[in-house]
C-alpha cells in the first residue's frame, strides 16, 4: 500500500532538471515559457531544481556532439533512481537540421535511454507539457518495466 | 575505603591537596628518570582525586592548621611571600622590565607596611575554609587538573621529539605544573587573605614560568606581559587588603563577606581593587593580551592554566564577594562589565581562525557571563556562575586537549587546516564536535547556565541584550569549527587513528565526566550549588524528576537528556544505515572526478573546488575591533572602581 | 499524565501535517499573487513522500546524522511548545536543529553547500537575538518565561508588545526563508547558489529536512499565537494576516545580501525591542 502511495507521490510531484545540449535556445524559451504564469507548470507540481541530485526528471533540448556528451552523462548518473528522460525539439529527437554536421553525434538517445520525444522545432509549451505528463505514466510502471541504463 | 575515610580528618585531606603535589613536583625535578617521573605524577594526580572526591562528605569546614615545628602558618606564609615577590622582582631586573620591577617593588612595600606597621596582633583566625564553592573549584583542579596533567605525560614527549631537544625540560615543566596544582588547592582552600595573596601570587609566577617554558622570544616576551598585567592585579590587591584591614580589622575572607557596611567609603573601594585584580587575573578587557599571548605555550599548559583553573581565581573571588556587594552600584557595574566582556570576546572570536585563540576568546567570553552572573547577584545568578564554573572548566579543558593533539598530529592551528579532519583524525574529530555539542546545545550544562543567566539577568536590559547578542555570536564560531572538522568527502568508513593510551585515557575521562554530569545536573544542583550559596539566599528552583523548576522558567534536564540520547541512538542507527547509500561527490557544476572537490574544467583542466570559511575580518577582525573594545572596557573599568567611591 | 502524552501526540503528528498544510496553501497564494494557479494543497505531501522514495545518494553520511538531528530538534522543540514550557528552552532547542543542517551542510565540500552554511550561520545570527528579546518581553509582561499561563491572561500581549511582535515579523521572516532574507535557501528555484544549505541533502534526507521545515513553520506561528492567546478567533485572524503579510513580502521583495541583512535586522531589531521593553519596564 505504502508503495501505491509512493508511486502516486512520483506522478503528482515530478521535479525536472533543464539541460540545454548546445540548441539554438529556441526550445529553452519554450521550456522557460511553461514556467511563466500563461501556462503553469506548477499545477502539476513541477519545480525546476538546478542540482541534478533533486530532479526526477531530465529534459533535454538541443544537439549532442563530443563535448557535451560528457557533461549529459554526468548530469544523468548523478540523478537518483527513479529517473525519466525528456527529449524535446527535433535537434534532441535525432540532430534536426544539424544531424549531418562534423561534431554532431545525433539526437539524446545515443547517449542516454529517453522515454519521451516532443518532437518539435522548436516544440510547442503544450506539446512539452503533454509530453511530460505523458512520460511521468512511467512512474506508475513497475521496476521491470523501467528502462536501465545504457552507456 | 570505610575506614580510610574515617582516618582521614579535613586536616589531613586539606594537607594532602596542598602539599602532595609541591613534593611530587619536587621528586620530578630531582630525579630525572623519564619512566619515574610519570610514574610518580599518575601516583600524584591519583591520590589527588581521591582526596578531592573524600573531601565531599566532610564539606563544610574551617580549620587552623597546627604550627609547623612550632613556626605558626602564618609566619610561614609571611617568610615564603616575601621570597616570591623577590623572586619576581629578580625575573624583573633579569628581563629588564620596568614595570614588572615597579609593580613587584610596590607589592613588597605594601606588603612591609601591612605586615609590620599596620596588623596589631595575629588572632587567632582560621586559615582555611572550605564550603561547597571551595569544594567545586577543589573538584576541577583536583580532577580536570590530574587528567590534563597525565595527557601532558604524552604530548611532552611528543613535543620534545618535535623540538629535537638535546635535554630534556620536562623536569621543570612537570615541577611547575604540580607546584601550580599546589598553589590552586591552597588558594580555594584560604579563608587568610594573605594566604590567598600568597597563592594568588604563586600562580602568577607560574604562569609566567610555563608560558616562558619553551624559551622562544616571543614566548618569553608573552610570559613578561602576563607577569606584568598579573601583577598589576596583586598590587591591587594588596592595596585592596591594606583598605580592608584599615577599615573593619579583619582578614578573613568569610568575616569580610558578612562584615555588612556597603555604604561607599574605603571598604567598598577595596572590593572594587578586588574585583580589579580579579578582572586582570581572568584576562578581561583591557588585559586580555596577556591570555591571547599566553596561547605560544603548550597546550597542557593553555588547558590547565588558561581556560580550566588559573584564570577562574578571578571569578571564584568576585563570587565570594558577591554577597559583599549585593545591591550596591558597584556590583551592578561588575554585571554590566562582565556582559560587555561575553559580547565582546565573542565577538572577536568570529574573526579568528587560529583554533586556540579562538578557545582563549571563548574562555574571556564565559568568564565575563560568570562576572556578569556575580554582578546580578541574585540567588538564581550566583547558581548559574557556579554551574558554569564547573561546566566549562571540564569542557574547555577537553577542546584544549584535542586540539593540543590534533596540533601535534597536523602541525597546525589553524581551523582552516583542520578541514576534514574526520578523515585522517576520526575519533579526535568526532570527540571536538561532541565537546562543541556539550558547548553550545542544550540540555548540557554549559547551555543550562546560560539559560539560567539569560533568566536572571532579564530585568536588567543592559545585561540581558549583551548576552543575547554574544549567544548568537557564539552558535556562529562554535557551529562553524564543528562542520569544518566533519567536512571530509567521501565519508564512509571510521578508521581509528593511533594516540598514546594516556591521550585516549585523558580525552575520554573528560567527555564522560562532562557528560555524565550534564545529566545529573539537577542533583549536582542540589548537592553543590545550593549549599554553595550563602545563607541570605534562597534556593532558587525546585528539583522535580529531573527538571529545574520555579515560577517564572522550567529546564527539563534529565527528560531532555534520555530523549537526546534516544535522539542520538536513531541518528546513529541511520548513518549505519546510509553508509551502504551510494556515496556521491558533491555538486561542483562540473564533471566530478574520483578526486575530491576536483572537477573537470575549461580545456579539460582539472581544477580544485576550494572553499574557506567566512571570518568577516572586516568586521569582527582582531585589529579591527581590538582599540574600541578596549576603550568601552577602559570606561566601563572606571565606573567599576570609581563607582564604589 | 494523559494531558502531557496528548500534547506530546499533537505536537509529533500533528505538527507536520498541519506544516505541510499551511506549505501547500503558501504555494497556492504564493502563486495566485503572481497571476498562476499553483499547485494542489497536498503537494507538500506528495513531494516527501516521493523524495522519501527515492534513491539514498549521499555526499557525506553525517548528512544523514544531521538531518535526522534536525527533525528531532525541532519535534522536541514543537513538543515543548504544545507541553507549554520554558520559552527560552524551546528556542534553544529549536537552535540546535539549525545548527545541526549548518554542520551537515558543511560537511560536504560543495562551494554551494559551503557558502550556503555560512550563510545559514549569518541568518541564526541574525535572527536568534530577537528571538531572546521576544521572549523577555513576554516576561516582563507576564512575570514568568512559562508559556502556560498565556492563554487565561487578561489582555492580548499584542497591546502590550506590538513592537515586538514586528520584531518576532522579522524573524519569521528569516527563519520561513522568505526574500528578502531568503539567501541560504529558498523554496523557489534558488538559482544562485543551486539550492544553497540543501544543495547536497537528497532523497529521503531532503525529505526530512523538509518535515522539519514544517515542525519549525508551526513553531513560529505558534509563537505569534501567543501574542492573542486568550481568543481563539482573533488567535487565527492573526496568525492568518501575519502569515499572508509575509508571503505579500516575499513576492515584493528581492533577494538582499547578508550585510545588509545582518545590519538592519540588528539595527530594527534592536531598536524596536529596545523601545518596547524600556516601556514594558518603566510601565
Amino acid at each position: 500500500m505504502f508503495k501505491k502511495l509512493i508511486q502516486k507521490a512520483r506522478v503528482k510531484s515530478p521535479w525536472l532538471l533543464h539541460y540545454d545540449c548546445s540548441s539554438c535556445n529556441g526550445c529553452d524559451i519554450e521550456v522557460l515559457a511553461c514556467l511563466t504564469p500563461v501556462y503553469d507548470i506548477e499545477r502539476f507540481g513541477i519545480i525546476n531544481v538546478g542540482n541534478p541530485m533533486h530532479a526526477d526528471l531530465l529534459l533535454v533540448t538541443g544537439t549532442v556532439n563530443y563535448r557535451n556528451r560528457k557533461v549529459l552523462l554526468n548530469l544523468h548518473d548523478q540523478m537518483p533512481d527513479p529517473k525519466l528522460v525528456v527529449a524535446i525539439g527535433s535537434c534532441a529527437l535525432s540532430g534536426g537540421i544539424f544531424r549531418e554536421a562534423y561534431n554532431v553525434i545525433g539526437g539524446v538517445d545515443k547517449v542516454i535511454p529517453v522515454d519521451v520525444y516532443v518532437p518539435g522545432c522548436p516544440a510547442k509549451p503544450e506539446a512539452i507539457i503533454d509530453g511530460v505528463t505523458l512520460g511521468l505514466n512511467v512512474f506508475t510502471r513497475s521496476k521491470e518495466g523501467r528502462k536501465t541504463h545504457a552507456r | 575505603m570505610n575506614m580510610a575515610e574515617e582516618m582521614l580528618s579535613a586536616e589531613q585531606l586539606s594537607a594532602i591537596l596542598i602539599i602532595l603535589p609541591f613534593a611530587a613536583a619536587v621528586i620530578c625535578y630531582l630525579i630525572r628518570v623519564s619512566a619515574i617521573r610519570s610514574i610518580v605524577v599518575l601516583i600524584a594526580g591519583t591520590v589527588l582525586i581521591t582526596s578531592a572526591v573524600l573531601l565531599i562528605p566532610l564539606t563544610p569546614f574551617s580549620l587552623s592548621p597546627q604550627p609547623f615545628f612550632g613556626v605558626s602558618i602564618h609566619v610561614i606564609v609571611q617568610a615564603l611571600d616575601f621570597f616570591l615577590l623577590l623572586i619576581i622582582l629578580y625575573f624583573g631586573f633579569r628581563h629588564r622590565h620596568i614595570a614588572i620591577k615597579a609593580l613587584a617593588l610596590l607589592q613588597i612595600i605594601f606588603l612591609l607596611y601591612f605586615e609590620f606597621f599596620l596588623i596589631q596582633d595575629k588572632p587567632d583566625t582560621s586559615a582555611l575554609y572550605c564550603d561547597h564553592l571551595t569544594l567545586v573549584m577543589v573538584l576541577i583542579v583536583s580532577i580536570v587538573g590530574s587528567l590534563i596533567c597525565f595527557q601532558a605525560i604524552a604530548y611532552m614527549k611528543n613535543h620534545e621529539e618535535h623540538l629535537r631537544l638535546n635535554r630534556s625540560r620536562q623536569p621543570q615543566f612537570f615541577f611547575v605544573m604540580l607546584l601550580f596544582l599546589s598553589a590552586m588547592n591552597g588558594l580555594v582552600l584560604s579563608n587568610d587573605m594573605l594566604i590567598f595573596y600568597f597563592f594568588f601570587e604563586l600562580t602568577t609566577l607560574c604562569s609566567f614560568l610555563l608560558i616562558a617554558h619553551d624559551g622562544t622570544k616571543e614566548a618569553v616576551k608573552n610570559a613578561l606581559r602576563a607577569l606584568w598585567m598579573n601583577s598589576l592585579g596583586g598590587a591591587a590587591f594588596i592595596l585592596a587588603l591594606v583598605g580592608i584591614y584599615r577599615e573593619t580589622g579583619i582578614l578573613e575572607l568569610q568575616r569580610m563577606i558578612i562584615y555588612g557596611n556597603i555604604d561607599a567609603g574605603v571598604y567598598l573601594l577595596s572590593m572594587a581593587l578586588l574585583c580589579f585584580a580579579a578582572f586582570t587575573k581572568s584576562a578581561q578587557f583591557p588585559f586580555q593580551s596577556w591570555l591571547l599571548g599566553a596561547m605560544v605555550a603548550p597546550t597542557p599548559v593553555s588547558a590547565l592554566l588558561h581556560s580550566s583553573t588559573m584564570v577562574k581565581v578571578g571569578v571564584y573571588l568576585v563570587l565570594r564577594l558577591a554577597p559583599a556587594m549585593n545591591g550596591t552600584f558597584l556590583s551592578h557595574c561588575v554585571a554590566v562589565f562582565g556582559a560587555y566582556a561575553f559580547l565582546s570576546a565573542a565577538a572577536l572570536a568570529v574573526g579568528q581562525s587560529n583554533g586556540k585563540k579562538v578557545l582563549a576568546y571563548s574562555t574571556i567570553s564565559n568568564l565575563g557571563l560568570i562576572f556578569a552572573c556575580a554582578g546580578l547577584n541574585s540567588p538564581q545568578a550566583i547558581i548559574a556562575g557556579i554551574l558554569l564554573i564547573f561546566f566549562h572548566a571540564v569542557i574547555k579543558a577537553l577542546l584544549f586537549l584535542c586540539v593540543g593533539s590534533i596540533e601535534q598530529h597536523i602541525a597546525s592551528r589553524d581551523i582552516e587546516d583542520m578541514r576534514g579532519l574526520y578523515a585522517t583524525m576520526a575519533l579526535t574529530a568526532l570527540i571536538t564536535v561532541m565537546g562543541v555539542i556539550m558547548m553550545i546545545m542544550p540540555p548540557f550544562g554549559v547551555l543550562l547556565s546560560k539559560w539560567m543567566a539569560i533568566e536572571a539577568a532579564a530585568r536588567n536590559l543592559y545585561v540581558v541584550i549583551m548576552i543575547a547578542l554574544g549567544s548568537a555570536l557564539t552558535v556562529m564560531y562554535w557551529a562553524r569549527w564543528a562542520g569544518t572538522l566533519m567536512s571530509d568527502p567521501f565519508a564512509g568508513r571510521f578508521k581509528l587513528e593511533r594516540q598514546p593510551l594516556l591521550t585516549w585515557g585523558a580525552l575520554g575521562a573528560l567527555c564522560l565526566v562532562a557528560g555524565l554530569s550534564s545529566i545529573a545536573a539537577p542533583w549536582l544542583y542540589v548537592w553543590f550549588a545550593v549549599p554553595a550559596l550563602n545563607a541570605g539566599y534562597a534556593a532558587p528552583f525546585i528539583v522535580k524528576r529531573g527538571v529545574l523548576e520555579n515560577t517564572t522558567g522550567a529546564f527539563a534536564v534529565f527528560p531532555l537528556s534520555m530523549v537526546a540520547i534516544l535522539g542520538f541512538v536513531i541518528a546513529i542507527l541511520a548513518v549505519k544505515k546510509a553508509a551502504g547509500a551510494r556515496i556521491v561527490a558533491p555538486y561542483l557544476s562540473g564533471i566530478q572526478t574520483h578526486a575530491p572537490g576536483v572537477f573537470i574544467g575549461p580545456k579539460n583542466l582539472l581544477v580544485k573546488a576550494e572553499a574557506k570559511n567566512y571570518y568577516l575580518a572586516s568586521i569582527f577582525g582582531e585589529q579591527r575591533l581590538t582599540t574600541w573594545i578596549n576603550l568601552g572596557a577602559g570606561v566601563l573599568l572606571t565606573l567599576v572602581v570609581g563607582g564604589a567611591l | 499524565m494523559t494531558g502531557t502524552a496528548v500534547s506530546i501526540v499533537i505536537g509529533l503528528i500533528g505538527g507536520p501535517l498541519l506544516g505541510g498544510l499551511v506549505s501547500g496553501l503558501d504555494r497556492i497564494l504564493t502563486a495566485r499573487l503572481q497571476s498562476r494557479i499553483g499547485p494542489p494543497m497536498w503537494q507538500p505531501f506528495y513531494d516527501v513522500v516521493k523524495l522519501w522514495g527515492k534513491e539514498k545518494v549521499v555526499v557525506n553520511v553525517w548528512q544523514a546524522f544531521c538531518a535526522y538531528c534536525y527533525v528531532a530538534a525541532t519535534a522536541i522543540a514543537l513538543v515543548l511548545f504544545f507541553l507549554k514550557s520554558d520559552l527560552l528552552l524551546i528556542l534553544f532547542t529549536q537552535a540546535v536543529g539549525a545548527v545541526f543542517l549548518v554542520v551537515g551542510a558543511l560537511s560536504s565540500t560543495s562551494p554551494f553547500s559551503q557558502v550556503g552554511a555560512h550563510r545559514e550561520l549569518l541568518q541564526i545570527l541574525s535572527y536568534e537575538p530577537l528571538l531572546v528579546f521576544v521572549a523577555v518581553g513576554i516576561y516582563l509582561e507576564t512575570g514568568s518565561f512559562k508559556i502556560a499561563g498565556l492563554d487565561t491572561w487578561d489582555e492580548p500581549l499584542l497591546m502590550k508588545l506590538p513592537f515586538l511582535f514586528v520584531v518576532l515579523g522579522y524573524a519569521l521572516t528569516i527563519k520561513l526563508r522568505k526574500s528578502p532574507f531568503d539567501l541560504s535557501t529558498s523554496h523557489h528555484a534558488h538559482q544562485e547558489l543551486v539550492k544553497g544549505l540543501l544543495t547536497d541533502y537528497s532523497g529521503p534526507f531532503l525529505a526530512l529536512t523538509e518535515i522539519g521545515h514544517w515542525y519549525e513553520t508551526i513553531l513560529l506561528l505558534g509563537f505569534c499565537s501567543l501574542f492573542w492567546a486568550n481568543n481563539w478567533i482573533a488567535m487565527m485572524i492573526l496568525i492568518v494576516a501575519t502569515y499572508f503579510m509575509e508571503v505579500l513580502i516575499d513576492n515584493v521583495s528581492a533577494r538582499m545580501n547578508w550585510r545588509w541583512m545582518l545590519g538592519y535586522v540588528w539595527a530594527m531589531g534592536l531598536t524596536l525591542s529596545l523601545v518596547n521593553l524600556i516601556w514594558l519596564y518603566v510601565g
